[in-house]
């Protein structure tokens, strides 16, 4: 409770972090109510009802994902506050249950406020339209929503807590946070095996002259079926392509600072490469939902009736949560080197040079992005012909 | 509006008062700093020597005063001349080497002179001209995150040194150091300014180390004690006047 007074030095970027982590705790909450709901109307719907379940859980890994990356972001940004608890006793036990106790209360708080609108609307007040979704008219067992809802905060919080850095790397410990800057050969042999081996499958399954098997596979959100071929290559493409991220962006740092730099590029490009490993999962995330929403986007355009209100909000959850990580993961990138930052202006480096230099990266990040995001959606909008 | 600078100070400050958010740091110090020469700035902790060097080194705007470097006004230049004179005319040491994390060594001691629009090739052989010379070449090629701190600091003084820059500020360069590092440092630093004819500003705690410098002035709570520079009799009143009107205004 003592730590929860620590609230009130909360300024708007904290303040914006619980609005958000709420918000999204309220959103996944609606789903899995939603799917309680459709459970109880539904006379023994046996598989819709775990379909349904399990549809949950790309906003529940979202709102986890989001919980993580603002988790591991708070010592940096907040240095002087962890130092100051660390002085007074607290150990990186507690530094990680306070970060991970206000992500856990964050979700409880949303996902209490989307029980009770849940509550009052099951009152007769939802038109017929709503009826099914809420379970109207059947007795609500206690335990189920509580269980459901129980959920969200603890994966929320186990998440986070599991990405609060190490004790020693934390402010006020003994050793800076900088971790290793390159790719381990594992790293990268793995990531790029399973793009060939997704890409080959994919080739094999669309080449001109392959039988048109039955295409067993239902996709989700009204986007038809395809083969199980096409599928799984889509799939492991995708996943490669992902994992792929970090070392194609710290590759693309070291071919900006190839040759004989000028000052520009020397900065751009090696900031590029030591931060490739921090700026890759997050930016990789995001890619890798936007290719599958816009290839959504652009299936439901072609296909008439195609289009779905549920995934839609799904997606939008899914995408600003991932817009959030990124954005998190910038600013803690940022105040992380301040240090540098100051060190470069000491030595009479141009704020113009600097900010080039952020928007000579920004351009090679997007470039990179374009190509893995473009191969993931092109990949995907084959599959789906 | 003021007395012309002596001429053989190439940096010369008068009634320069800093404050910290409030926190008076400097209360009016008036000193000279003569062409080549090492000047020594002792003092405790928390007496100003930072401010002081901060100021002296245009990285800090003055709250009030004057301060000049070759007969030019520093204290009336904006953020982007400050800039200019940093880059082109002051090198700095600080108690922290503070290297940029993702350049190697010598891209580290290359980067001022880049900076400066000096040619590659001629950056690079600056650089590991002055690595060697700091018995640091063999890890030219590696990042400071390999280096253990005696080697970052000597990089850091390496990049200071490596553009020949007129003046050259140390805000206790020596303090990550062992005593044997600190005087192999120290040394270095102080014949390289007398081989280049370069001025030496030297903040340090240790009075020992008063003697690799060839002047030295103490401060102590944001006044000098030891008398400092050759500053002129006329224009030292204003400066210890203006530190009474802080001291008055505070009380």
């Amino acid at each position: 409770m003592f730590y929860l007074r620590l609230a009130r030095g909360y300024r708007v970027p904290d303040l914006g972090r619980w609005l958000l982590t709420t918000l999204a705790a309220a959103v996944v909450a609606a789903f899995l109510l939603r799917s309680l709901g459709r459970a109880m109307s539904d006379p023994l719907g046996g598989e819709d009802a775990l379909e349904r379940l399990l549809w949950c859980l790309p906003p529940l890994a979202a709102v986890a994902w989001f919980a993580a990356v603002t988790a591991r972001a708070v010592p940096a940004q907040q240095p002087e506050r962890i130092t100051g608890l660390r002085a007074a006793g607290a150990g990186s036990g507690g530094v990680r249950t306070l970060i991970a106790g206000e992500v856990a209360l964050a979700c409880a708080l949303g996902s209490v406020l989307t029980l009770l609108a849940f509550l009052v609307l099951r009152n007769d007040i939802a038109g017929p339209t709503l009826a099914p979704d809420l379970g109207m008219g059947v007795p609500l067992p206690a335990a189920a929503p509580v269980t459901l809802l129980a959920l969200v905060p603890l994966t929320a919080g186990i998440a986070a807590a599991c990405a609060v850095p190490l004790d020693e790397t934390l402010p006020g410990g003994r050793t800076r946070a900088h971790g290793p800057t390159g790719f381990g050969a594992w790293r990268i042999a793995l990531p790029v095996g399973l793009s060939v081996i997704g890409l080959a499958l994919e080739l094999i399954a669309l080449r001109p002259g392959a039988a048109v098997d039955d295409r067993p596979i239902h996709l989700p959100a009204g986007l038809g079926t395809t083969s199980t071929a096409a599928f799984g290559g889509w799939a492991a493409s995708a996943l490669g392509l992902a994992l792929l991220t970090g070392p194609l962006l710290s590759w693309t740092g070291r071919l900006l600072a190839l040759g004989r730099p000028t000052p520009l590029r020397l900065l751009a490009g090696r900031g590029l490469t030591a931060q490739a490993r921090r700026l890759g999962p997050p930016l990789a995330v995001l890619t890798l939902a936007l290719a599958m929403v816009l290839t959504t986007i652009r299936y439901w355009i072609g296909t008439p009736d195609s289009a779905d209100a549920l995934p839609a909000i799904e997606a939008c959850l899914v995408l600003g949560c991932a817009a959030a990580a990124v954005a998190v993961r910038l600013t803690e990138v940022r105040t992380d080197r301040r240090g540098v930052t100051d060190a470069l202006l000491r030595l009479g480096t141009s704020p113009r040079l600097l900010f080039g230099a952020v928007a000579l990266r920004t351009l090679a990040v997007g470039t990179t992005l374009l190509v893995t995001g473009g191969a993931t959606a092109a990949l995907a909008a084959a599959g789906l012909r | 509006m003021s007395a012309a600078p002596p001429d053989n100070d190439v940096l010369w400050a008068r009634g320069i008062v800093k404050s910290h958010h409030g926190t008076p740091a400097l209360r009016g110090i008036s000193i000279g700093v003569r062409e080549g020469e090492v000047l020594a700035v002792t003092g405790p902790r928390g007496s100003g020597k930072s401010t002081l060097l901060g100021c002296l080194s245009a990285l800090l705007p003055v709250d009030k005063g004057e301060v000049w470097f070759n007969s030019a006004p520093v204290h009336t230049l904006g953020r982007a001349g400050r800039e200019r004179l940093r880059r082109d005319r002051f090198g700095f040491v600080g108690s922290e080497p503070h290297l940029v994390p993702e350049l190697t060594a010598r891209e580290n001691v290359a980067l001022p002179l880049l900076l400066a629009g000096a040619g590659n090739k001629a950056a690079y052989t600056a650089a590991d001209e002055w690595l060697e010379r700091l018995d640091v070449g063999e890890v030219a090629r590696q990042r400071p995150e390999r280096l253990v701190r005696s080697q970052c600091q000597r990089i850091a003084v390496a990049r200071a040194l490596a553009p020949l820059p007129p003046v050259v500020f140390a805000d206790d360069p020596t303090a990550p150091l062992h005593r044997e590092a600190s005087d192999q440092v120290l040394r270095i630093l102080t014949s390289a300014a007398r081989s280049h004819q370069l001025t030496l500003v030297l903040a340090t705690h240790d009075p020992e180390l008063v003697r690799f410098a060839d002047r030295a002035v103490a401060l102590v709570d944001g006044r000098l004690t030891a008398p400092a520079a050759p500053v002129p009799r006329g224009t030292a009143a204003p400066g210890t006047a203006s530190a009474s009107a802080v001291s008055a205004t505070r009380r």
